[in-house]
């Protein structure tokens, strides 16, 4: 399988790790990953909330890059998921609204026509490889670690959008327990991890990550796997800036799924990349990394 | 505090007893904008507002309304619907909200809170209102294509790597999208 | 012939009041019923609004009208296969499925019962009690005759052995009749939306969370507690007691956008027997509107305010959490009056499902011919002036089987009257 790799800007320009252990799991698994040449930004929450043109035409340039290269699109980011997600659905459904962003996109030579999907990380390892193929490439299986799974705002909500029935979101709980770990529930789980307002209500967004990591710490897990760039920023780096607002410590080592999963290929993390993480994850992986 | 100005009041006391925001303690009716209903339903993705039944399903599970009584979404939908234009656009109300979506998951009407926050702030984008956290990321998206830039070292570090550079391929055509919508316009006001 | 006789599909107290009437005045009715006693849900009710009397006094003597009147032949344990022909002469094909038991000789004494080694949840019981694999659904079942449920029946033979009378005979084999008769009544009933579809509330994963109807049973007499008000998950009796209504109703997230119509009248009925029955308690009502329209009902949420004390508070919680020692519930919610947003812990939570269609109707009404609306329930000729007419002449509907129209007691009641008017209207036009 072949898929245009969205990378958004988070990552590029804080979270270099993740990219690099998607790039080096993926490929194992039967996943090939295509750069996106002048990819813009997704247009996220921030962008959304100035003008709903700007945001239609700017992700659905995206999407035409995408349609121009053949191919379904996968992102990392929660944040760009949904709105590339969001912004293909609409598009694809109502006529007016596409012709309106079509308009604009002449402006670039470019033709918004429906012809590709958009999908997350999750939905690729858990749909194309598929929860089998994933433990079958376990060859050391990190047995007896409890972490809390983090799946993030976007991926779980809003269902209407994301799934046709309201039921529970487990795909990442399954994939977590084909690593060898177990994917503890904990209360609040689709709960924000506070994201969006960070850069904008600084106050707010820590005090949201902290309610999150309350309930992950009565919950009584030795970390916390997450699959967003925004959730692991706001829940690993965020521990620090709660310590000096709250003075409060909480110890949990956040990792991403696809680090855990790259480590339980028996891959070994780089230097660079284990001192990613600000809460150390030495503790709980020591003999891995 | 505001106090009535009309000269016409009946003293029936309905408009302390219907206030629901919690600094005023008593308004004036001529200030309210009764159209302003209207004006979020016309508004992209704000039609939800003409369907919300004030059930409070959204705010029982609004992460930022347990956290502070400033923020309550269904009290929002309130007062759009009875025409508290100046209480909400110029505020901070619009800018609380963490577009989580549990709201819009649990809303039984197709009131959509969620989704008429992005109306509601789009509306108070064009009378100015940005927090300055949105203001730069919308600078840097006009300026580079991107929200967030790579600094130096992330830079180096993906040379060194060999991935893929971070260009400004995109940039020229980015910024016509933004000039074609007039977004370009709303950024350099800041 | 053909004209002198009706079916009636379900044998809840609107296919009762049909049938009964219909039969004094000379039709032959066969009343068909799927489960193996009639009643419907009626018969799982502890008592009725207003008179607040107990629902089996009011209804055992009607479905026992049935049983003995000449004109009135059951069909229970029964369903409708196939229907052939036009009003006036319709041939239905049903099928008898075996109860094991001959229903001429059983007594309904229950020693075969008293052996038999099978303990299943109880579906009168809304699964919250226990029955044996041969059972009766209830003490004042019509028939009253037992029942052999055969797939949890491990044929151990022993109630044949116990059975005084004989009655038993498990090589019973289900047999297909076909009756021939001039119109049909459909009077099938509702489900109660399965409220697990909202994950945040928690039902099937909470002790102390009750459906309306699991309550009703635990009220009742002859329910599984033998009508003490208990939780489920201690047995304490329950001291903070919540309803919430709209459960799934009025919601465009499933296929249920409609009001259900009755669910905020039995609330407070519920509401105001439970601070009789337990004047201790506390019980809080969260509502969004309170649809409490017709004779009386809105006096009668007054003196549930003033006289009884029970608590409104207009908020539609959004989610629900557990205890895990004390299995108490937590419920989170915004009073709307007051724009605060709060969360309350109960003893026992109370939800008010919306009521959608019978499993099952959909087929029938294939079988039948007749059209279903958007939601599944049957469709009236013309809504407006034909309501009890479904789509296919000679065939009516009534009670809630038609939708949520105004839907308590007394309105299923007429609608079945309204029913046999028009079925005779239909055969004795001159």
């Amino acid at each position: 399988m072949k898929y245009a790799f969205f990378l958004g800007c988070l990552i590029p320009a804080r979270e270099l790790s993740y990219e690099v252990s998607v790039r080096k799991v993926l490929p194992e698994l039967g996943i090939e990953l295509v750069d996106m040449k002048g990819a813009n930004c997704c247009a996220p929450f921030s962008i959304q909330s100035v003008d709903h043109a700007s945001w239609m035409a700017l992700a659905a340039r995206n999407l035409c890059l995408a349609e121009e290269m053949g191919l379904d699109i996968m992102t990392l980011c929660n944040d760009c998921y949904e709105s590339l997600l969001m912004v293909n659905n609409i598009l694809k459904r109502n006529q007016e609204l596409r012709d309106k962003v079509n308009q604009i996109l002449s402006e670039v030579g470019k033709e918004f026509k429906g012809r590709v999907d958009v999908k997350n990380l999750v939905d690729v390892l858990y749909g194309d490889v598929g929860v089998g193929k994933v433990k079958s490439a376990v060859k050391e299986p990190i047995n007896g670690l409890k972490v809390g799974a983090q799946p993030g705002c976007h991926l779980t909500k809003p269902k209407r959008i994301h799934f046709e029935l309201l039921r529970g979101f487990n795909e990442l709980d399954e994939l977590v327990q084909a690593t060898g770990a177990e994917s503890v529930p904990y209360e609040r789980k689709e709960m924000c991890c506070g994201g969006p307002l960070r850069d904008i209500n600084d106050d707010l967004a820590r005090q949201v990550s902290r309610q999150k990591l309350m309930a992950l710490k009565d919950a009584e897990v030795q970390g916390v796997v997450t699959v967003c760039p925004f959730c692991f920023l706001q829940l690993d780096l965020g521990q620090l800036e709660i310590k000096r607002h709250f003075n409060e410590e909480y110890n949990l080592p956040v990792i991403h799924f696809i680090e855990l999963l790259r480590l339980g290929m028996g891959m070994k993390l780089e230097d660079w990349e284990v001192k990613a993480h600000r809460i150390p994850i030495t503790g709980i992986l020591k003999d891995r990394l | 505090m505001k106090s009535v100005k009309s000269k016409n009041i009946l003293g029936c006391l309905t408009c302390p007893l219907f206030c629901t925001v919690e600094k005023l303690e008593s308004v004036a009716l001529n200030e309210l904008d009764l159209g302003f209903m209207g004006e979020v339903a016309n508004t992209p993705r704000g039609k939800g507002i003409l369907l919300c039944i004030q059930c409070g399903r959204c705010s029982s599970g609004c992460p930022i309304a347990r956290l502070t009584s400033e923020h309550n979404p269904r009290r929002l939908m309130e007062m759009i619907t009875l025409g508290f234009k100046n209480e909400v656009l110029p505020t901070q109300l619009p800018w609380y909200c963490l577009s989580c979506f549990t709201c819009l998951d649990r809303c039984p009407q197709g009131g959509d809170v969620g989704e008429v926050m992005f109306a509601i702030r789009n509306l108070a984008v064009r009378l100015g209102n940005m927090p300055a956290g949105v203001a730069a990321q919308a600078k840097s998206l006009y300026e580079t294509s991107r929200v967030i830039n790579p600094v130096r070292t992330a830079l180096d570090r993906r040379e060194s790597l060999g991935l893929s550079k971070i260009t400004t391929d995109g940039l020229e055509e980015v910024q016509k999208i933004l000039k074609r919508t007039g977004m370009d316009k709303m950024v350099k006001k800041e | 012939m053909a004209e002198k006789a009706v079916m009636v599909v379900g044998g809840g107290i609107s296919g009762i009041q049909a049938s009964l009437d219909l039969a004094s005045r000379g039709y032959k009715v066969y009343l068909v019923e799927k489960s193996p006693s009639i009643g419907g849900r009626m018969a799982q009710l502890d008592k009725t609004f207003p008179t607040m009397d107990c629902s089996m006094c009011i209804l055992a003597p009607k479905m026992i009208d049935c049983s003995h009147h000449p004109n009135v032949q059951l069909l229970t344990y029964s369903e409708v296969k196939a229907v052939k022909g036009s009003q006036g002469n319709f041939v239905v094909t049903v099928l008898r499925k075996p109860k094991f038991v001959d229903e001429t000789k059983c007594t309904g004494c229950g020693i075969c019962a008293d052996h038999c080694p099978v303990e299943v949840p109880n579906e009168f019981d809304e699964k919250l009690g226990m029955r044996k694999a041969i059972y009766m659904p209830f003490p004042q079942a019509v028939p009253r005759a037992m029942t052999v449920d055969k797939e949890n029946c491990i044929e151990c033979g022993l109630c044949q052995k116990m059975c005084q009378a004989g009655a038993v005979d498990l090589k019973q084999q289900p047999k297909e009749v076909e009756l021939n008769v001039g119109a049909i009544i459909v009077s099938i009933g509702f489900d109660l939306f399965d409220s697990a579809q909202i994950p945040t509330y928690g039902y099937g994963r909470y002790r102390n969370l009750v459906t309306s109807l699991e309550l009703e049973r635990l009220l009742c007499a002859s329910g599984p507690t033998g009508g003490h008000l208990i939780r489920p998950s201690d047995g304490k009796i329950p001291r903070k007691i919540a309803f919430i209504q709209c459960v799934g109703s009025r919601d465009r997230r499933f296929n249920t956008t409609y009001c259900s119509s009755i669910c905020c009248k039995y609330s407070v009925k519920d509401a105001v027997l439970i601070r009789e029955h337990e004047p201790n308690s506390t019980v809080s009502i969260f509502y969004i509107d309170l649809r409490a329209f017709g004779k009386g009902f809105q006096e009668f949420v007054n003196r549930a305010k003033t006289e009884y004390g029970v608590r409104f508070i207009r908020s539609s919680p959004g989610e629900i959490m557990e205890d895990p020692q004390t299995k108490d519930l937590k419920i989170w919610y915004e009073d709307t009056v007051a724009g605060k947003i709060e969360n309350a812990t109960f003893d026992l939570v109370v939800l008010c499902p919306a009521l959608v269609p019978r499993a099952g109707a959909k087929e029938l009404a294939k079988v039948l011919g007749a059209e279903v609306d958007q939601y599944g329930f049957f469709k009236a000729a013309n809504i407006l002036t034909n309501p009890v007419d479904s789509t296919v002449p000679g065939i009516f509907i009534c009670g809630y089987c038609l939708g949520p129209k105004t839907g308590d007691i007394p309105d299923s009641i007429m609608q079945g009257s309204a029913t046999a008017a028009r079925v005779a209207e239909g055969l004795e036009r001159v």
